[in-house]
This record gives C-alpha cells, structure tokens and sequence, in this order.
C-alpha cells in the first residue's frame, strides 16, 4: 500500500491536471489558454513519471518523456507560432458566458463522479480515484469544443480531451502498451499540423477564425 | 484564566498590528511602483490624527451613522476574540468559524446602511456594489471553511487549526490547497483589495468600500479605518490557520508561543507580499467582470469539497 | 390539566368575539375594541395551551361525546409536542396582530366595515387553531378549508383597490388545487390505516406499497407546497399575501404557511415514516431553489409587503432544506442528525413566525402613515417616525441572520446540520448536500442586501416625496404590537440555549431520538456527534455589549474631547436633493445585471419628442417580467379555459336537451347495472 505522500503526490497531480481544464474554459485570451494546456501536458507528465517511479514500470516514463516533449512544449509552440503568423484575435469567442460555462463544468464534473464511482470500486491501482477526474476532464474537453467558436479553441478542446483519455489510461491501467502510446502520440501531432495548415486556409477564405462563417458551405 | 486572558491579548495583537500591515502593502506597492513611498507607520499617524480631529455629520443622516463605527469595531474585536492567532486558545466555546463570518457580515450591513444614511449617490454606489459582491463572495467562503471543517471535524477555529497541526503532515490533501486558494480570492474581495476595488482611490467610478466612508470625518472615520484594517489583519490569520497552521502554539508555553508570535508574523507578511504583487501587477476590474472571477472561485472552493470526497 | 379548560375556552371567546363584531357595526370604536380584545384573549389562551403541552403532557379532548353520533363526539382535539410548537407561534402572533390591528383597523373606518375585519380575523385564528389541533382526517380537511376561505375573505377585504380580487381569485383556485393534492395524498394513507384517526394513521405507510407510499408523499409534497409557497407553487403567494390587511399578512406570512410544514412534517415521520433517499433530496433541492427564487425576486421588488413575502419564500425554501436534510439523514440511518436538522426547520419556523411577522406589521405602519407601499416614495423615515425605524430594523437584523439574534441561531442550526452531512457513502448525496450549502450561503447573503435595500431606502436618508416627508408616527397599539415582536426576537436569540431543550423535546417526540444533551447546556449551543461545534449567543452578547462599552469610552476620551458639527451632505457644489439619492431600483441594478439569465429584464427606451438630433425627451423603463406567471401558469390557465370551452358545448340552455341527457344516462346505467 502507497504512503500518504505517496497518494498525495499523485492525487495532487490529476487535481491540477482538472483544475488546468476549469481553467482553460475560463480563459479569455488565446494566449493563456494555450499557456494553460501546456501547464495541462505538464502536470500530466508529471503524473506518469510518479506513477512509473511508485510502480516501477519503465515504460510509463518514456511515455512521460514523450507527454512533456510533444505536448507540454512542441504543439503549444507550435501553435502560438500559427496564431501568431495568422493575427488571430486575441479574444477567445465564448457562445456560453464564462459563470454559465463554469457552473456547467461543475455539473459535469459531478457527473463523471457518479458514472465513474462503480468502475473505482472494483479498482486495486493506486491511481484510481483518478478515474473521475479523467472522465471529468474529457466531458470539460468537449464542452469547450461546443461552446467556442474559434478553430484554435477547439482544437484546444479536443487536446484537452485526449488529455483526459490519457490520464484514464494511466489511473485504470497503468498505461497502454508502449506501441498504442507511440501511435497516439504521432496521430496527435500530425492532427495538429494539418489543423495549423487548415487553419491558414480558413484565415485566408474568411480572414478569420470564427467557425461560424463555415455555415456558409451549406449554401 | 487562560481560556480569557490568551485571546484578549491575541485580539489586541491584531488589533495593534493591523496598521502597520496596511503601512507594509502601500510601502511594498510604492517600491515596486519605483516610488519611495509612505512611511511604514503612516497608518498609526493616520489614526493619531483622526481621533483628535472634529467631526461634520450630515443633516440628513440618522442614528445609524452615528452607531454604524462602534459596532463595526465590536464586530471586528469579538471576531479578534474568537480567531486564534499565534495559539490555539480562543473564546472558540463561544463561537465557531461561522459566527466570525457572520461577525463580518454585521459590520458590513452596518456600514452599508451608514452610507446610504448621508443620502448621497456615492454612498449608494458603495453600498450597492458592496452588497453584491459580499454575496458573489459568501458561498466560497463557506464552502472553503467546509471543506477544512471536513479535514479537521470541527467548524472551531482554535479545533482546526490544533487538529491539522498536530498531526504532522497526515492531513494534507489536494483540497487543502484548493481551498486556500478559492479563500484567498474571497480575502481580496472582503477587504476591496485589486482586482475588486482600488483601496487608494477616490474617484467615485472605482469606490466600493472608499465610497461607504466618504461622509465620515473626525474619531469615527478612525474607528472605521482601523476596523477595514483590523478586518485585513484577520483575514490573512484566519487563511494560515484555518488551512495551514503549522507553527501555531499547542500549548500554552513560553517557547511554542515564542515561535507562534514569530510564525504567524512571518506568514502575515508573506500573505502581504502577495496582495501588494497582485495590487501592483493587475488592474481592477470591471465591476460586471467581477461575477467571473467570483464564479471561479466559487469553482475552486466546491472543487475543494468534491476532490475531498473523491481523492 | 388546565389547558383542558381553555382550549374550548379559546374556540368560545373566539366565536363570541366574531358574532359581537357583527353585532356592534355601527359603534365603531367599541366594535373594534370588543373584536381584536378577544381575538388577544383567543391568542393568549392558545399561548397558554401552547405552554401547557410543550412542558408538560399531550392533550385530548373530546367535545360533545355522543350528541350527534352515538360513538362519536362532535369534535375531537388533540394537541401534542408538535402542535404546541405551532400554538406557540400562533399565540404569540396572533397576540401581537390583535394589539396592532386595534390601532391599524381604524384606517379601514369609512371605507370597509370594521365588524366584517374584526368577526374576520376572530374566525381566522380560530381556523388555525382548529387546524394545529385537529386529530381526525375529517376534522382537519374541513378547518383546512375554513382556514383558506376566512383568509380569502380577508385578502379581498379592500375589494375596491385594483388588483385585489385577481390576487384573492388567483389564490382561492391555488390553495383548492393544493388542498385535491393533499386529500389525494391523505386518502390511501387512512385507507391503509382503516381509519381516519391521526394517532391511527401514525405509521401506517410501513405496511403500504412502495410506489403508492411514494405517490402519496409527492401528492402531499405538492400539494402541502402550494401552501407554503414552494417553487413553482408560489405565484398567488406574492399576490395574496401583500393584498390582506398588515396584521392579516403576518398571520399569513407567519403562520399560515406554517401549517403546510406542520402537517408536512406530521406526514412524511409520523403517518409515512422512514422516508428514502431520493424524497428528501427532492425537498432539499425544491427547498434551495424556491430559496433563491425567493430572495432574488424580493431584490427588485418595489412594493414592500411584496416583496416581504418573496422573502417568506425564500424562508419557507431555507426550512425545506432543513427538512429535506433531515429526510436525508434518516434514510441513513442517522437518526441523531435528523433530529439536528428537524430542530433546525421547527425553530427557523418559529422564529421565522417572530421576525416576518413583526416585518410585516412594520410595513403596514408604514403604509399607513405614507399611505404608499412603493419603496420609491418613501425615505427619511427613520427621523419621523423613530420608534416604528428602531422596531423594524431589529426585524431587519433578525431576518438578515446577524448575530445574536433569533434569525442567525436558526439559520447557524441549519447551516451545522448541512456540514455535517460527511457521513455518507454515497458521494453524489455528499455533492448535492454541498451544492445546497452553496446555495444556501448564496441566499443568506443576498437576503441581507435585500433588507439593507428596503431599509435604508425607506427609512434613511431624504424623503423621496411629499407623502413620506409628512409621515407621522402611528398610534401606540400599533407600536406595542410590534414591540412585543421585536423584544422576542432579540430575547429567543439570546436564550436560544435554554429554548432549545423544549424544541427537542418536539422532534424527540416526531423522531424517537433525543439529542439535548449534546444540543445544549443551559448557555451554549452544540451539535451530536462528537463536538463539531459550539456556540453560545448570550456570551457573545455579554462580550459584545463588554466591547462596546469598551470601545465607547476609550474613543470617548482618546485624543480628547472633539466638536460635532451638522452640515450638508458632502454634494460637490450643487443641492442635494431627493433626486441624488439611490434609489430601490438602482441599488439592486447590480445584482438584476449579474443575474440577467435569470430575470431577463429589458430595458424600454421611448423617443416622446425630439426637436433635433441632440434635444431629445426619452422616457425610459425597465421591469422584470413575471417569468412564472408567464411561461408556466399563464399556458396553463389557456389550456384549461380551451378545454373548458370545448366543454361547454353541452351547456345548450334548452331545457328539453338537458331532459335529454338525463334520460340517456338513465338509460345507460339501467342497462349497466341489469
């Protein structure tokens, strides 16, 4: 059985890899949400080196090493280097207020809660409070897609939410073979590339980001 | 006898030190402002003068102005009595941590009606905006001592802060943290500090609590400065000892009260260091932009509450 | 025991005192005395009642044993710990109304008759009484129905003001629904039982089915909640409730509402009994909303009795989740902690009794000495009439929750019963327990903002009008109906350690479990389990007092003695006049911003002239549209009227058709019943 510390530190880790998803959907300038992501990726990696080191189990930490790399640093780079090149506004554009959007992310965070609890009773691994808070992070990661109304946001969005299916992963088996990790890790970074390119296109049609322009394909 | 004679000394220590906090900040501001700045005890000459000077009162004011000061310095002072600061003593049998709240809340009730008493507009620009951010405030604060009151099991403070410090590090959790945090944010909003009031302003746009002082003069502008700082002073003893109290005294010895006066000073000042960083960093907001940042710490404090019982 | 005497006593003088009112119509002054003298006697006889079976033993009466029915007496009445509470609130009330109405009726002389309000309001507190006291079924729906038409009489009293028969009409049709519910509610419940008795009634919803035994409580939830004024229930609450006259208003606000958690109570742990999860979740979380709905809608409210009773919503909302609590506890299994919070609802109703009531009053004195009720037109109150100012702010400080008064020790109680709701295993229960607690802080907060709007609009600062500028205090009965108010709410604050072993001795007797060893110890207020907290009113008011004087003095003689000079409101070089103050709306813009998705208020600009692009008369106006009324019962009332006129196609008006039905159903049963 882990000492206190010990499932403190890990505790403490997957609380502020949610807490960086509330505050991404609080975040009201581009910048600091790609800032919060990256804090995100961060915290998460940290989370997998703790669990490698509490378990022993060596091939968690290159996945850590790879979580860092790729999406503490390169994609947030990445990125800012894309907003930047195409002057997107600095404000992210919010369908639903900030208080709204907050109070519904605590819902769902409840929500995960309650589906979550079955699956943490029968669990044996150290991290498996951590299952709800994963669940929590994935719903927060699709509500952002749905309630913003910029490319870039969503995008964020759906990085949050793999995000979250990572730190899953990791609080109910100690991470996936290493080959399925590589694979993830490599289809999310071409998803974002091809999303930078895509996203230059979008400026250069509409000269702007907003997604709502793109009803007008339906015409 | 020490059940009475520990927390009245502890209540006139904050009581005593309460200015020279507020001399801290606005030095702190000025210095990182590149200015010099206000000498530290200002404040303490501040009140020197204000209780020896006349007053003017309103013609359309009531009793209310002229009661308003007293019981918010007796609100402020029976708080004092029961918060305890650098020992785990306090008249805690008498009240638990939402009595003080409470406390707070009958001094702010009083001075909001005082400033509408003068009938003028920025007497009621204060106590209007005042009323609603004290209530945007409320549930994070009770939601916060929730969560330590769970940690601990007791609401007492002087129970609290013996329970966690007492057991070394085994009552550390991630919610401790968020709670603090989401407290944090309440300390700024309860004592108009930046992002939700500019302390040192007095255009009328910017006043919430300046505005509810502007028709008072003489002693009972005094006692009114004095209680807003005496209300800081508590706040940032009440944020370390309701959630991280270690260093407070157990017992009631020479040497642990030696360090309990030394440790709750330290904390004091890092708690100062903090606001006059953020006073100086950001700006204040928007008043309806404050709704956000309330929500958020609202967030924090219910976070808090959901990773005790999940974590 | 003597109360064995004066129950029947009450019902008599109270009788009596309706038939005389009638009798003196046209010596007014001797009506008015005879008329509200008894209704004092009634309410300090049903005090004493009260009194008598709360500290001592239950009481059973039977009145008339055999004379119409050879087993049976005419009326049967049973008064036990629970219903003393409420005796208690009523007498007390009821006594202060009477006092006050001797001096308030006399405003009605000329316009109304003054024997129909006096014989009225006789009737009305003998209705309640019959209802804290009925021990059968039958007994009980019939002083229910004769409580909701002595009180309909009453709201439609000044049925020449606009607006007052569609409040008294709106609420009459209201309180039948919610009485269909109840009797649909209490009828499996006898069945069950075999018998309309309430003492054989009592535990009969263990041996009932399930889902039938849940039916029942959300009929009786629903319609136990009309009464109370429960969202979405409530829309006839601020419409009737403001309507009746100030003293009638109190009793309503007071404890009208109170006999829907009363037999609330009665239902869901006596008759029902063990009640589950999931139907004290629903109270607590009906509670908490109806709580915000409350408070919020009395933030913008102009009118002040109106928005008095949106704050009786919003307590009713706040003792509902206390109840609901409670529920929640003991499906549990913590039987203590029910009792913990069951005390929290029985003494937040109490005192809620107290300080509503005493706001009430105080709002009708100040209706009738500025004869306005628009917060806009009032101001500087204070100054003019100072004992009325002084006597409403204690009610202001009460239902603000400002320690110590009775208002914070209840509310303190029902927060401590919500913190210590970390005992469970299901962690949804736990996280719905701490939404509530937000929510419940939420409200308390925007409850005092609420009241220092209403006072320090209509009492400080300058007079909005002429009317209010000309107030003068009101007549002493008035003021001593107040008073006694006002002394008990500062008084039940202060001695709510010694009070409390009686109100334990009420939930002990609901719940089986006595907690007052760990709930009180003469001076200090604690909770069971283990020391979680303490609290002791009266030595924070000693100390407090101690400070005070303190603090006085030393101010007094630090930095010598100085000048106090009166002068002008600091007005940046122009006159300040009543124009310059806040006004109710403005105070309250913030929060009407803040909460927008709630109140969905828009703002109305009219251009009325405009001489050229820069000299234009606007006229600007802004409301919160009743959204209740609106999307809910206004689609409601629609459907039924269609329905209705679709129905009413068989009202032909020829006689030989109607013949014709009467023959046809002849024909048909004769055939069915062959």
């Amino acid at each position: 059985m882990a000492s206190l510390l010990e499932t403190n530190l890990v505790n403490g880790l997957a609380a502020l890899v949610m807490l960086a998803a509330f505050m991404m959907v609080a975040s009201s300038r581009m910048q600091s949400l790609v800032r919060t992501f990256a804090l995100q990726s961060l915290a998460l990696g940290a989370l997998a080196a703790s669990v490698a080191y509490l378990t022993g189990a060596e091939h968690i930490y290159i996945v850590a090493a790879l979580t860092i790399g790729i999406k503490a640093i390169a994609i947030p780079r990445f990125l800012s280097y894309v907003m930047e090149r195409i002057n997107v506004q600095r404000e992210v554009e919010k369908i639903v207020h900030t208080p709204t959007s907050l109070l519904v992310c605590a819902g769902l965070a409840v929500l995960a809660y309650y589906v979550a609890a079955p699956i943490i009773e029968q669990g044996t691994v150290i991290t498996r409070n951590a299952m709800a808070l994963s669940l929590g992070v994935v719903l927060i990661g699709l509500f952002m897609m749905i309630s913003r109304r910029k490319a870039m946001s969503q995008v964020i969005g759906l990085l949050c939410m793999e995000n979250g299916l990572f730190m899953a992963a990791i609080s109910a088996t100690y991470g996936m073979p290493l080959i399925v990790e590589l694979g993830i890790f490599f289809d999310v970074l071409v998803l974002v590339i091809i999303v930078g390119m895509l996203a230059f296109r979008i400026n250069r049609t509409f000269d702007s980001l907003d997604t709502s322009f793109m009803r007008r394909l339906r015409e | 006898m020490n059940a009475v004679i520990l927390p009245v000394i502890q209540a006139l220590f904050v009581l005593a030190i309460a200015p020279l906090l507020t001399g801290i900040i606005r030095k702190l501001k000025a210095w990182m402002q590149s200015r010099r700045g206000p000498p530290l005890l200002q404040p303490y000459y501040d009140l020197y003068k204000l209780f020896r000077k006349d007053s003017v009162v309103s013609k359309d004011s009531s009793w209310m102005t002229t009661v308003a000061p007293y019981v918010c310095m007796t609100a402020m002072l029976v708080a004092a009595l029961l918060v305890p600061v650098f020992v785990t003593e306090s008249m805690g049998f008498m009240g638990d941590l939402i009595v003080v709240v409470y406390l707070f809340a009958m001094a702010r009730l009083f001075m909001a009606l005082a400033a509408l008493d003068a009938g003028s507009t920025f007497g009621g620009m204060g106590s209007s905006r005042e009323m609603l951010v004290s209530s945007l405030v409320e549930p994070t604060i009770l939601l916060a001592i929730f969560t330590t009151a769970l940690i601990a099991g007791t609401t007492n403070l002087g129970g609290i802060s013996s329970a966690i410090a007492s057991s070394g590090l085994d009552l550390v959790r991630p919610a401790l943290f968020l709670a603090f945090a989401g407290f944090f944010i309440a300390v700024l909003a309860e004592n108009a500090r930046v992002p939700f009031d500019n302390p040192a302003t007095h255009l009328e746009l910017t006043m919430i609590h300046e505005g509810m002082l502007l028709e008072y003069s003489g002693k009972q502008l005094a006692l009114m400065e004095w209680s807003s700082m005496t209300k800081l002073a508590l706040f940032t003893v009440i944020a370390w000892n309701a959630f991280f109290p270690w260093g407070i005294a157990l017992e009631a010895q020479p040497l642990p009260l030696l360090i309990g006066i030394v440790v709750i000073v330290a904390k004091m000042l890092v708690l100062v260091f903090a606001i006059a960083l953020i006073e100086s960093s950001i700006a204040k907001m928007r008043l309806f932009r404050l709704p956000n940042l309330l929500t958020g710490s609202l967030l924090l404090a219910f976070l808090a509450v959901m990773t005790f019982y999940v974590l | 025991m003597v109360s064995e005497l004066l129950l029947p006593a009450a019902i008599i003088t109270a009788l009596a005192g309706a038939a005389a009112a009638m009798m003196l119509e046209k010596r007014e002054e001797r009506c008015l005395d005879v008329s509200f003298g008894a209704a004092a006697i009634v309410s300090l006889l049903i005090l004493a009642v009260g009194l008598d079976v709360l500290l001592g033993s239950n009481l059973d009466l039977s009145i008339g044993q055999g004379i119409m029915v050879p087993t049976a007496p005419i009326i049967h009445l049973r008064v036990d710990k629970l219903s003393s509470l409420f005796l208690i609130a009523l007498g007390v009330v009821g006594l202060a109304a009477s006092v006050y109405s001797r001096g308030y009726a006399k405003e009605y002389s000329g316009h109304y008759s003054l024997a129909r309000f006096g014989a009225l309001f006789n009737l009305f507190i003998l209705s309640l009484l019959l209802v804290f006291s009925a021990s059968n079924l039958i007994l009980f729906l019939v002083s229910w129905e004769f409580m909701s038409l002595t009180s309909f009489f009453l709201v439609i009293y000044e049925h020449r003001k606009e607006g007052t028969l569609r409040s008294g009409v709106l609420y009459l049709v209201m309180t039948h629904l919610g009485t269909a519910m109840i009797i649909a509610g209490l009828v499996p419940i006898a069945l069950q039982a075999g018998s309309l008795e309430f003492s054989v009634m009592s535990g009969a919803g263990a041996l009932m089915d399930p889902t039938v035994r849940s039916a029942s409580f959300l009929l009786l939830f629903l319609g136990f909640g009309t009464k109370a004024g429960l969202v979405p229930l409530h829309a006839w609450l601020p419409q009737a409730h403001p309507a009746a006259p100030s003293s009638v208003s109190a009793l309503m606000s007071g404890i009208m509402v109170k006999t829907a958690v009363f037999m609330l109570i009665r239902s869901v742990f006596d008759f029902l009994g063990s009640p589950t999860v999931w139907w004290g979740l629903l109270v607590l979380l009906v509670g908490a909303i109806s709580a915000l709905v409350g408070v919020l809608y009395a933030l913008v409210e102009r009118d002040m009795k109106k928005a008095l009773a949106y704050s009786s919503i919003e307590n009713v909302g706040i003792i509902m989740i206390a109840l609901g609590a409670s529920m929640v506890f003991l499906a549990y299994g913590f039987a203590q902690l029910a009792a913990l919070a069951l005390i929290a609802a029985l003494l937040h109703s109490l005192y809620h009794a107290l300080f509503k009531g005493l706001l009430f009053l105080g709002a009708g004195a100040v209706a009738n000495a500025t004869g306005t009720r628009d917060l806009e037109r009032m101001g500087g109150l204070a100054r003019k009439m100072k004992w009325t100012g002084a006597i409403f702010f204690v009610g202001v400080l009460s239902i603000a929750a400002i320690p110590p008064l009775n208002g914070f020790i209840s509310e303190w109680l029902v927060f401590q019963s919500l913190f210590l709701s970390f005992s469970f295993s299901d962690v949804v229960v736990n996280l719905l327990l701490a939404a509530a607690l937000g929510m419940l802080a939420l409200t308390g907060a925007l409850a005092a903002a609420c009241f220092v709007r209403m006072y320090g609009t209509a009492f400080l600062a300058r007079p909005r009008s002429s009317e209010a500028a000309e107030a003068k205090e009101v007549p002493k009965s008035m003021l001593a109906g107040m008073g006694v108010l006002a002394v008990l709410c500062i008084l039940t604050g202060l001695l709510s350690a010694s009070i409390l072993p009686a109100i334990d001795s009420v939930s002990a007797s609901v719940l089986h479990v006595s907690i007052r060893d760990s709930l009180s110890n003469g001076i200090s207020i604690g909770t069971p389990g283990g020391n979680f907290s303490s609290m002791s009113p009266l030595l924070v008011a000693i100390v407090g007092v101690a400070v005070i004087v303190a603090v006085l003095y030393l101010t007094r003689f630090y930095g010598g003695r100085t000048k106090t000079t009166v002068s002008d409101t600091w007005d940046c070089g122009t006159p300040l006049t009543s124009r310059n103050e806040y006004t109710p709306t403005g105070f309250s813009q913030p929060v009407n911003r803040v909460f927008n998705v709630f109140y969905r208020s828009k703002p109305q600009i009219t251009v009325l002239e405009e001489r050229s692009p820069y000299l234009r008369k606007l006229s600007f106006s802004t409301s919160v549209p009743p959204m209740f009324e609106r999307y809910l019962y206004d689609p409601i009332v629609k459907l039924v009227a269609g329905l209705a006129k679709r129905a009413g196609v068989i009202q032909t008006g020829s006689i030989q058709t109607y013949l014709a039905y009467i023959a046809v159903t002849l024909v048909v049963l004769l055939l069915l019943f062959r």
